[in-house]
C-alpha cells in the first residue's frame, strides 16, 4: 500500500518534471527551430533543389544548382580563396594566440599581466565595421600609415589593397589584429589552469624553458588547442565581414570568399537556390571537418589530468 | 635570484620578452590611439604624414558635427535599444534553458541538449537565407524585430550555464522543492542569484554580440532611421571623399565606449566563463 502511494508520487513528479522541463527549455527550443534547426534543414534539404528568386514560388530544379556550382569557374575561385584563409589564418591565430598567452603568464607584475591582456582582447570586442575604418587607411597605397614606415626602413611601398595577393595578406593581418585575443584568452585560462605543483615539480628535476613547454605546458594544454582549432576553422570558413569591409572580395575576385559569394547570390543577384547550394556546401565541408576533428582528438588530446 | 628563474627563464631572454610583449602590445593598440587623436584634429589634417599617435588638437567639434551633419543620435540609440532586448531576452532564455538541462530530468533531455548544442557547429553563413525567408515571412523586413529575435537562441550561452549549474549540489532544489515551492521559485531566487558569474558572461557575450553585429542589419534593414552604428558606420565611411575623416573617426571612437565599459565590469566573468568552456561535459 505504501509503495504504491510512493509509485503514485513519483509517477507524478516524474509528469511534472517532464512538463516544468519542457517549459523551462519552450523559449530557447521555439527560437532554435525556427532561427536554426529549421532554417539547417531547409537549406541543406530543399532551397538548394530550388530555383527561387523571392517573387515566385520556388521550384524544384533537382541538382541544377550544383552542377552550376561544380562547373562555375567563379566557384572554384570562392573556395580556393576560403582555403588560402583557412590556411594562412588558422595557424597564425592558433601560434600567436598560444605565444601571447605564454608571453602574458609569466611571473610579471600584475598591472603589467591586466595591461597586456587588455591590449590584446581589446580588439575582439569592438566593432569590425569601425576598426575596418582605421585599417583601410593604414592599409591605403599612398598615404597609409604602413607604407610610410615601411619607406622610412627603405621598402618601396606595398600595393596591400590593389594586388590580389596582398591584399590577402591585408585581410589575414586585419583578422590577426581582430581576432587573435579570442584564441590567446582561451590560452591564458588553459595556462593558469595548470597546477603550480606541476611546474615546480619539474623544475626541482632540473628541467628547462624548452622541457617545462614540451613535455608539461603543451601536452596539458591540448584540450584548449581543441577547442581553440574546432571553433577558429567554423570561423574562418565562414569569414564574411573582414574581406567585405577590407577589399569588398577585391581586387577582381582574389579575396571572394563562399560566405561573400551567398551574399552576392542571395541578397544581390536574388538567386536564393543557387546561393543556398553554397550554404549547402559550406555546411558539409564544415560538418566533415568537424567530424574528422573529433574523431581524431582521442590521438592528441590529453584529458587525462582534471 | 631564484626568482629570476621562477619560470625557468634567465635575465637576459627574460628582457627581451618583455621588450617583445610591449613591442605587440603597441601594435594591438596603436590603431585606437591613431583613431582618437585624429578625431580631434581639424579634418584637413586627418591624413597628415609623418602620422601622429598622439593629439595635436582638441577639436572637440568633430564629435559635435556627428550630430549635426549626420543622423547619429539615431544610431545610437537603436544600438541600445536592440542590444539590451537582445541581452536581457538571450539571458532569460539560455538560463530557462541552462537550468532545465543541469537540474530537471525530462524525457528526451539528452537528445533535445545535443540538438540544441549542434548549432555551435552551424555556421551562420549556412542558414542565412532560411532565416531571411522566416523573417520576411512574419513581415519583420526593416525592422528592429529583425536583429533581435534570430539572435535570442544562444546555443554556446545555453551551455555555459547548464556547465555552471551542474556544479552546485542537487540538495539546494530538493530542500526548497519538499518546502514547497515550485521550480520556477527554485530557479528564480536560488539557483540563479547562485549562478551570476555564468549569467555575467553569457549577457556580456550577448551584448557586445548584438552593439557589433554587422551582418544582420547589411540584411534586414534599409531605412536610416532603423540602422544600428556598425550599419551606421559603414555608410559613413562612404562620406570619405567630403574630407570628413576626423568626423567619421569620431563616430569610431564613440562606437568604442559601450564595449570598453562592458568589457572593464565584466572581465573577471569573462575569465571564469571561458573557463567553463573547457570543462568536460
Amino acid at each position: 500500500m505504501g509503495s504504491f502511494v510512493a509509485g503514485n508520487l513519483r509517477k507524478h513528479r516524474h509528469f511534472r518534471d517532464n512538463l516544468t522541463g519542457y517549459l523551462f527549455i519552450l523559449p530557447a527550443l521555439l527560437t532554435f527551430l525556427v532561427f536554426i534547426g529549421g532554417p539547417i534543414v531547409a537549406s541543406v534539404f530543399f532551397l538548394d533543389f530550388c530555383k527561387y528568386n523571392i517573387l515566385t514560388p520556388p521550384v524544384y530544379v533537382g541538382l541544377r544548382n550544383f552542377l552550376k556550382l561544380f562547373s562555375d569557374p567563379m566557384s572554384s575561385t570562392v573556395f580556393l580563396n576560403t582555403f588560402k584563409f583557412v590556411a594562412i589564418l588558422v595557424p597564425l591565430h592558433v601560434v600567436i594566440g598560444l605565444l601571447l598567452a605564454l608571453g602574458v603568464c609569466r611571473k610579471i607584475a600584475s598591472p603589467l599581466k591586466y595591461y597586456y591582456r587588455t591590449a590584446i582582447y581589446f580588439p575582439v570586442v569592438v566593432t569590425v565595421s569601425a576598426v575596418t575604418i582605421i585599417w583601410t587607411y593604414f592599409f591605403n597605397f599612398d598615404f597609409g600609415v604602413i607604407n610610410y614606415f615601411l619607406n622610412l626602413v627603405g621598402i618601396q611601398s606595398v600595393p596591400w589593397l590593389k594586388s590580389g595577393d596582398w591584399a590577402l595578406v591585408a585581410v589575414a593581418i586585419f583578422s590577426v589584429w581582430k581576432g587573435v585575443g579570442s584564441s590567446f584568452i582561451f590560452f591564458v585560462i588553459g595556462l593558469q589552469n595548470i597546477p603550480d605543483s606541476y611546474m615546480e615539480a619539474a623544475k626541482i628535476d632540473g628541467a628547462n624553458w624548452f622541457h617545462l613547454f614540451f613535455k608539461i605546458k603543451l601536452p596539458l594544454l591540448t584540450p584548449t588547442m581543441f577547442l581553440v582549432l574546432t571553433t577558429i576553422l567554423i570561423n574562418c570558413f565562414q569569414i564574411f565581414d573582414e574581406p567585405f569591409l577590407i577589399t569588398n572580395g577585391g581586387p577582381g575576385t582574389s579575396t571572394r570568399t563562399i560566405a561573400l559569394q551567398i551574399y552576392e547570390q542571395a541578397f544581390r543577384s536574388y538567386d536564393m537556390g543557387y546561393a543556398s547550394s553554397f550554404a549547402a556546401v559550406l555546411f558539409a565541408i564544415v560538418l566533415a571537418i568537424t567530424v574528422i576533428q573529433f574523431s581524431f582528438q582521442k590521438k592528441w588530446v590529453n584529458y587525462d589530468y582534471e | 635570484m631564484a626568482a629570476d628563474k621562477k619560470d625557468g627563464l634567465r635575465m637576459a631572454p627574460r628582457i627581451i620578452v618583455e621588450v617583445v610583449m610591449i613591442l605587440v602590445s603597441v601594435f594591438f593598440l596603436i590603431p585606437f590611439l591613431w583613431a582618437i587623436s585624429t578625431s580631434l584634429r581639424l579634418p584637413k589634417d586627418s591624413l597628415n604624414l609623418p602620422p601622429q599617435f598622439l593629439p595635436t588638437s582638441f577639436q572637440i567639434a568633430n564629435y559635435g558635427s556627428l550630430f549635426t551633419l549626420f543622423p547619429f543620435f539615431p544610431f545610437i540609440l537603436n544600438s541600445i535599444v536592440v542590444a539590451v532586448a537582445v541581452t536581457v531576452f538571450q539571458a532569460l532564455f539560455s538560463t530557462m534553458a541552462g537550468y532545465a538541462f543541469a537540474r530537471i530530468d525530462f524525457k528526451g533531455k539528452n537528445l533535445l541538449f545535443i540538438a540544441i548544442l549542434s548549432g555551435i557547429m552551424i555556421p551562420g553563413q549556412s542558414i542565412i537565407i532560411p532565416q531571411f525567408l522566416v523573417v520576411k515571412t512574419f513581415g519583420l523586413m526593416d525592422t528592429h524585430w529583425a536583429i533581435i529575435l534570430p539572435y535570442l537562441i544562444f546555443p554556446l550561452g545555453i551551455f555555459l550555464v547548464r556547465q555552471f549549474m551542474m556544479t552546485i549540489p542537487k540538495s539546494y532544489d530538493e530542500a526548497a522543492l519538499i518546502d514547497g515551492a515550485d521550480r520556477f521559485r527554485v530557479f528564480w531566487s536560488i539557483i540563479l542569484p547562485m549562478s551570476v558569474p555564468s549569467v555575467a558572461v553569457v549577457s556580456v557575450m550577448g551584448f557586445i554580440g548584438s552593439w557589433n553585429n554587422f551582418f544582420g542589419p547589411l540584411i534586414y534593414l534599409n531605412t536610416w532611421e532603423k540602422m544600428t552604428l556598425p550599419m551606421g558606420l559603414k555608410v559613413l565611411s562612404g562620406f570619405n571623399g567630403t574630407g570628413s575623416l576626423s568626423v567619421i573617426l569620431a563616430g569610431v571612437v564613440i562606437s568604442f565606449i559601450p564595449p570598453i565599459l562592458i568589457y572593464a565590469f565584466g572581465q573577471k566573468y569573462l575569465l571564469q566563463g571561458t573557463t567553463l568552456t573547457g570543462l568536460k561535459s
